[in-house]
């Protein structure tokens, strides 16, 4: 009888045993398991242009410390030139027998002169790469990708890591930078617009106490050997914002007019900037913010550029009675002077994107989708031929 | 007990499937082919297909009353040989649109979860399920649907939930412009994803019949098709003009929700589910054409394992032979011999309505 039901229930057992191996064989991902010995974790990729094509920079990641107490991760950049951007990883492949994989990379680098050739072709090889991470950050550096990705950071082990900190939720909320991801740059690349936006990035030397200069290269020079030659460390800063039309990088915005794009992206959260108050510095903080562009298209191509921001009195540059730092009110000659300060930056936003020819704010795309007919007809006259129109309105906490 | 042979299919399990499994199979590379075929239009030909494919549902449904098997109908109606015929035909066709479900799904698990290409035998154990599966009748798959109806219902919407905000809605705008022939070329080059209503023709005599079957069956598929539909208009306005590159669509749109950066990539969870919604959409065109063989034919002691094996070892040598012809077998079904489809898909679900109810008796 008990054999009976056991044969019975055989097929189940077998259906839930297979089903088990099914899932087992898709879902595992081979437990996940990456062999270091073999591969390249690849975190940063920085893009020169050279003659002859294309040299690639990768950082790779490598384990650092023999102990617990010095963990961490630290990296080594490997070069390679070719062709294409795939002939650069093929020669890393051959250079180091580390098969590079990309699924950790986070950050694509592109040097000034790389950026403002054809981007695209630059990116090519991300872009078909299934096995990337296409929410990896673009950026523009000064000077050569190679050299920038090597420099050491004051901030962190690993260069990249300290440059992706820049383009944190944080950071994109204070409206001093306005990062961008593969993904969404490709996405405007292949729009009707053509244009899109990185930020670019500057590397400046630490200024640190002499006390801790001596101590760290007595440090230095007591381990290798190298005593006064210690490379400078260096911080990073993403407040410009690179600008793109037809793929080639067209101008830098401003750290003012980079506030504005993020101002009228709405967003700011927290954010600061400075303003006059009797012809003396005040900082005010953004408690909220507003934004947005429409293009109008009832007679002839208009843009309104609408701001609504809510501030309160961060900091004044003078001493102040304690009256005045208890106080949430902010004088309506201050808010005047805001809404100035912010309607400058938007102008020279403007400005600067019509000067760039670069559809910054997708106006193209807006017009195609409002109207087939239109478009066709005034496409060629975007963004100059845009006439703007700007509504700022700069409020207090009450 | 009842025995396998007597049970039937609820009209709720039924309709788990129509709502709830066929959607599955829509959401992985058909998006991105669509967008390709008719840019921002690619709303119009899925729609197309949607209107199309629930009204065959309807004419197959219509004959579910009739309470005979697909075999019987055609049978009372052109005699036994031409019946066999008939059957072996449209056995072969499943058979053959099998491949392009089985091919989507080998990918998808290669692309999506392993971070290089897996070697061909992680996608083995596919085929021991599925030569498990296709021995077993064809009614077999009601339980299985009580159990796939729910999850594909979570997979889907927790992806959508992610996915939404991230849209840009506008991005289909204006809705026609892309111009007629896009419509026709996104249409005509899709019509390899719509194989639903064949399927049902083998699940005709093992329905349990319900008043109005028919236009409830119809209903439930056109939920499903506005799930597919809504996360189409999703995913293009997540990739706009980039969407031709996303294959993989419903494992690609989840990503860039802001949480993940906190959370980790919890929308796998999703994936999964669909993933595993799909092993079952996968294999039941190749099971609907076994049951067909079988009806014709008989169940014979060891004719429906037998013929699981051949089925599935055909399909294993093709897979293999095809590992890295992928794009091309997709070029070769969806614009080569695309004309083929809605002749089995269509025309063959509404000619069935003209089967007679009851043998010709010849004086």
């Amino acid at each position: 009888m008990k054999l009976h039901k056991f044969i019975k229930t055989i097929p189940l057992k077998l259906y839930l045993i297979l089903l088990g191996f099914i899932l087992f064989s898709f879902f595992s991902n081979d437990f996940g398991l990456v062999d270091v010995q073999k591969t390249a974790v690849i975190l940063a990729a920085g893009i020169d242009k050279t003659e002859e094509g294309f040299a690639l920079t990768t950082q790779i990641a490598v384990p650092k410390g023999d102990d617990r107490t010095q963990g961490g991760t630290s990296s080594v950049e490997v070069n390679a030139e070719g062709a294409t951007v795939s002939d650069c990883v093929t020669e890393i492949f051959a250079k180091t027998g580390w098969v590079p994989k990309f699924v950790f990379c986070n950050l694509i680098l592109l040097s000034e002169e790389a950026a403002k050739e054809d981007t695209i072709s630059e990116l090519n090889y991300f872009l078909r790469n299934e096995y990337m991470n296409d929410s990896c950050f673009l950026a523009v550096c000064e000077g050569k990708a190679e050299e920038f990705l090597a420099t050491k950071s004051a901030t962190d082990d690993t260069s990249s890591f300290a440059i992706v900190k820049l383009f944190s939720d944080a950071a994109e909320k204070s409206g001093k930078v306005m990062p961008n991801t593969l993904k969404d740059f490709a996405v405007g690349y292949y729009s009707l617009s053509e244009s899109s936006y990185m930020p670019f990035l500057r590397a400046e030397d630490q200024k640190t106490s002499p006390s801790k200069e001596e101590g760290s290269s007595g440090q230095e020079g007591g381990q290798g050997g190298q005593g006064g030659q210690s490379e400078s460390e260096k911080i990073y800063r993403a407040e410009e914002t690179a600008i793109f039309s037809k793929g080639k990088m067209a101008d830098v915005l401003t750290p003012e007019e980079t506030l504005a794009f993020s101002l009228l992206h709405g967003n700011v959260e927290t954010g600061t900037f400075g303003t006059k108050d009797e012809e003396k510095a005040i900082t005010l903080t953004v408690l909220k913010n507003k934004g947005s562009v429409k293009l109008e298209t009832k007679t002839s191509p208009k843009v309104n550029f609408k701001l609504d921001v809510m501030v309160r009195l961060c900091c004044r540059g003078t001493t102040a009675p304690i009256e005045d730092i208890s106080s949430d009110d902010v004088k309506p000659q201050i808010l005047e002077n805001a809404k100035e300060t912010l309607d400058e930056y938007i102008h020279s936003l403007w400005n600067t994107i019509v000067n760039a020819d670069c559809d910054l704010f997708n106006l193209k795309r807006d017009l195609y989708r409002s109207s087939a007919k239109k478009y066709r007809v005034w496409k060629d006259y975007f963004p100059t031929a845009v006439i703007p129109t700007f509504e700022t309105k700069v409020t207090s906490q009450k | 007990m009842t025995s396998i042979s007597s049970r039937k299919i609820t009209a709720r399990q039924l309709y788990f499937y129509l709502a709830c499994v066929t959607p599955v199979g829509k959401l992985v590379i058909l998006p991105a082919r669509l967008a390709n075929y008719a840019g921002s239009d690619l709303l119009l030909p899925a729609i197309a297909h949607i209107l199309l494919q629930a009204a065959a549902v309807f004419c197959v449904l219509l004959l579910a009353k009739r309470n005979k098997s697909f075999f019987e109908l055609l049978e009372n109606s052109v005699g036994k040989i031409a019946a066999r015929i008939v059957i072996l035909i449209i056995s072969a066709f499943l058979f053959f649109v099998s491949l392009v479900p089985l091919l989507e799904q080998k990918s998808f698990v290669q692309g999506t979860f392993y971070d290089t290409i897996p070697s061909l035998v992680a996608f083995a154990p596919f085929f021991l399920l599925s030569a498990y599966l296709c021995a077993k009748p064809l009614i077999s798959y009601g339980r299985t649907w009580d159990i796939l109806g729910p999850l594909a219902i979570v997979g889907i919407v927790g992806i959508l939930i992610l996915s939404v905000t991230q849209a840009d809605f506008g991005a289909i705008l204006p809705i026609g412009s892309e111009g007629i022939m896009k419509f026709l070329q996104g249409t005509g080059y899709t019509f390899c994803w719509f194989f639903d209503a064949p399927i049902l023709l083998f699940l005709l005599g093992k329905i349990e019949p319900e008043k109005g079957l028919a236009w409830k069956g119809s209903l439930f598929y056109l939920l499903g098709g506005l799930c597919v539909i809504f996360f189409i208009v999703v995913f293009y306005g997540i990739f706009e003009q980039t969407a031709v590159n996303q294959i993989f669509g419903f494992s690609k749109t989840s990503k860039y929700f802001s949480g993940m950066t906190v959370l980790g990539r919890v929308d796998f969870l999703f994936i999964y589910a669909l993933a595993f919604v799909m092993i079952f959409y996968t294999t039941l065109p190749i099971q609907a054409g076994i049951e067909g063989i079988l009806q014709a034919f008989g169940r014979k002691k060891y004719l429906p394992t037998l013929l699981s094996l051949g089925v599935n070892l055909v399909l294993i040598i093709l897979t293999a032979v095809f590992d890295y012809e992928f794009g091309n077998v997709m070029h070769f079904y969806s614009e080569k011999i695309f004309f083929i489809f809605p002749v089995f898909t269509l025309l063959l679900p509404a000619l069935a309505l003209l089967l007679r109810r009851k043998r010709h008796e010849t004086s």
